[in-house]
């Protein structure tokens, strides 16, 4: 008898475990968001020249419940420069997009902060950022617009060509910032 | 009670591994994402070869669209020339061209060569690029249309064995080839070249004004800013012209900025069709190798629509 009364309210508990698990999933889609339209824009500011392009195929997740985030883009898909000459030597001498066709940033929200409500908050994220295949831990600050569950990101951050592996040949070193300035615009929506 | 209070933890277990996973999901669910965008998106092969010349003949490529290619091309004379003439130095074959980018597809161009002094004007239209994802394009084909007014009368007398003064027709050369090329990785490009140029008038002795030949050419990339180059054209055995030899040539090519220098060894003397493929007299086991170079400097004259931001 007693045993039988056990063994009941065991399964009443795995019961309880199986609906909570179930319950967590079930409210993990609405807890996902994904980029809508993003934009990646950078520029290299030398003494000799100014270069400049962007894309407008970022892609992107975001889990606002974690607080966690993966980002990419496809390095073939920037447009802009000063001459086709100088988009292929973009692709194919100084990013090598055939080898490494993306670049990416994931990690996660540094603060405790709940995005599915409405405000401006500035945040930062700590994760990996590669580029050329060569991954940098980095903290990178972002301005992030949250207005019925439209989440919209603003960011600013330089990135140091050294730090990625990416050699400036001497010949264009007044033509190449080794610091290049990127901007990051995005939106995300419930997926 | 202890059973099924391990099963309570394997539970447990089970249910925070799912929510560790989660992390990792979040990367590769993007990864499916992009490859279904990938699928319906084509990726366009770029850079088969680094300019639109090789060494003698041309390149898949064309000019972008709206950019001026200047060309300067130099051959030296021959190593077996000894040492009076300082194995060749002291002699120049040079042509200087242009090509322009009518559209990233049509290119047109000419140029003169000191050779026979020359005068070369062409078409060159891109007709297939090699492509990946929803467009799948094993080659890349580019069609080649060229013809050439051989303006040195003494040469040509000597050259078609004729007293009397060559009409203008009988000056121009015509040649015609089909580029196919495929990039197969980021290191290493072939091309192959059906070719025909056709001479409006030929020596007596032979009786077929046109020429078939095939081209090969490969490209190995040995920095990112440098590559190794060999081009051969191989003469249809029945239709070569009396004491000529297949064309071959071996480069080095490297690039600067806007400058593509390309330093090579070949056995022809002239740097248009005519010339390395049909008339080529040069061989390389008697020592006929001509060192050379081809400077070629791209400027931007009309920025293209898809480059503006």
């Amino acid at each position: 008898m007693f045993n039988l009364i056990q063994r009941m309210r065991v399964r009443v508990l795995l019961l309880f475990i199986l609906i909570a698990a179930a319950s967590a999933f079930k409210n993990q889609p609405s807890q996902l968001y994904q980029i809508t339209s993003g934009k990646i824009s950078f520029k290299s500011d030398a003494p000799l020249e100014v270069i400049k392009a962007s894309s407008t195929e970022l892609m992107g997740l975001l889990d606002i419940g974690k607080k966690n985030f993966s980002l990419k883009i496809d390095v073939h898909s920037f447009q802009g420069f000063n001459s086709p000459l100088q988009k292929e030597h973009f692709n194919e001498n100084y990013m090598e997009s055939d080898k490494y066709p993306y670049a990416s940033f994931n990690g996660k929200i540094i603060e405790d902060v709940d995005l599915s409500a409405d405000g401006n908050y500035d945040l930062r994220t700590k994760g990996t950022l590669t580029i050329h295949n060569v991954p940098q831990e980095r903290i990178i600050k972002t301005a992030v617009t949250v207005k019925q569950k439209v989440i919209i990101i603003h960011s600013n951050f330089t990135v140091l060509l050294s730090d990625h592996n990416i050699p400036i040949p001497t010949v264009v070193n007044q033509k190449l910032a080794n610091e290049i300035k990127v901007e990051v615009n995005a939106t995300f929506e419930p997926r | 009670m202890k059973k099924n209070f391990r099963l309570l933890i394997v539970l447990m277990i089970f249910c925070s591994l799912k929510a560790i996973s989660q992390d990792v999901n979040l990367d590769s669910m993007l990864d499916v994402q992009i490859k279904t965008k990938n699928q319906n998106k084509t990726q366009y092969t770029e850079a088969t070869f680094k300019t639109t010349r090789l060494i003698n003949g041309h390149t898949v490529e064309t000019t972008q669209g709206g950019v001026l290619d200047l060309k300067i091309s130099h051959r030296f004379g021959m190593l077996n020339e000894g040492f009076y003439n300082m194995f060749g130095l002291d002699v120049a074959s040079i042509r200087i061209g242009m090509d322009y980018g009518l559209t990233n597809r049509l290119t047109v161009g000419g140029g003169r060569s000191s050779f026979e002094k020359q005068y070369d004007a062409f078409l060159k239209y891109r007709l297939l690029r090699q492509s990946e994802g929803k467009k799948n394009m094993p080659v890349s084909v580019t069609l080649l249309a060229s013809m050439m007014i051989e303006t040195d009368t003494v040469a040509i007398k000597n050259q078609k064995n004729i007293a009397v003064e060559p009409a203008f027709t009988d000056k121009l050369s015509y040649a015609y080839q089909v580029l196919i090329a495929r990039k197969f990785n980021s290191d290493f490009s072939l091309q192959l070249v059906p070719s025909m140029v056709h001479e409006n008038m030929v020596d007596s002795s032979f009786n077929s004004n046109n020429i078939f030949a095939v081209g090969a050419g490969a490209r190995f990339k040995l920095t990112q800013r440098s590559s190794l180059n060999v081009e051969y054209y191989y003469t249809l055995p029945g239709s070569k012209l009396p004491g000529t030899y297949n064309s071959f040539s071996i480069g080095y090519e490297i690039e600067t900025g806007g400058h593509v220098f390309q330093l090579h060894l070949s056995n022809s003397t002239g740097m248009t069709e005519k010339a390395f493929i049909a008339e080529n007299t040069g061989r390389w086991s008697k020592g006929d190798i001509h060192f050379g170079f081809n400077i070629s400097r791209v400027f931007t004259i009309r920025k293209p629509k898809d480059l503006k931001m």
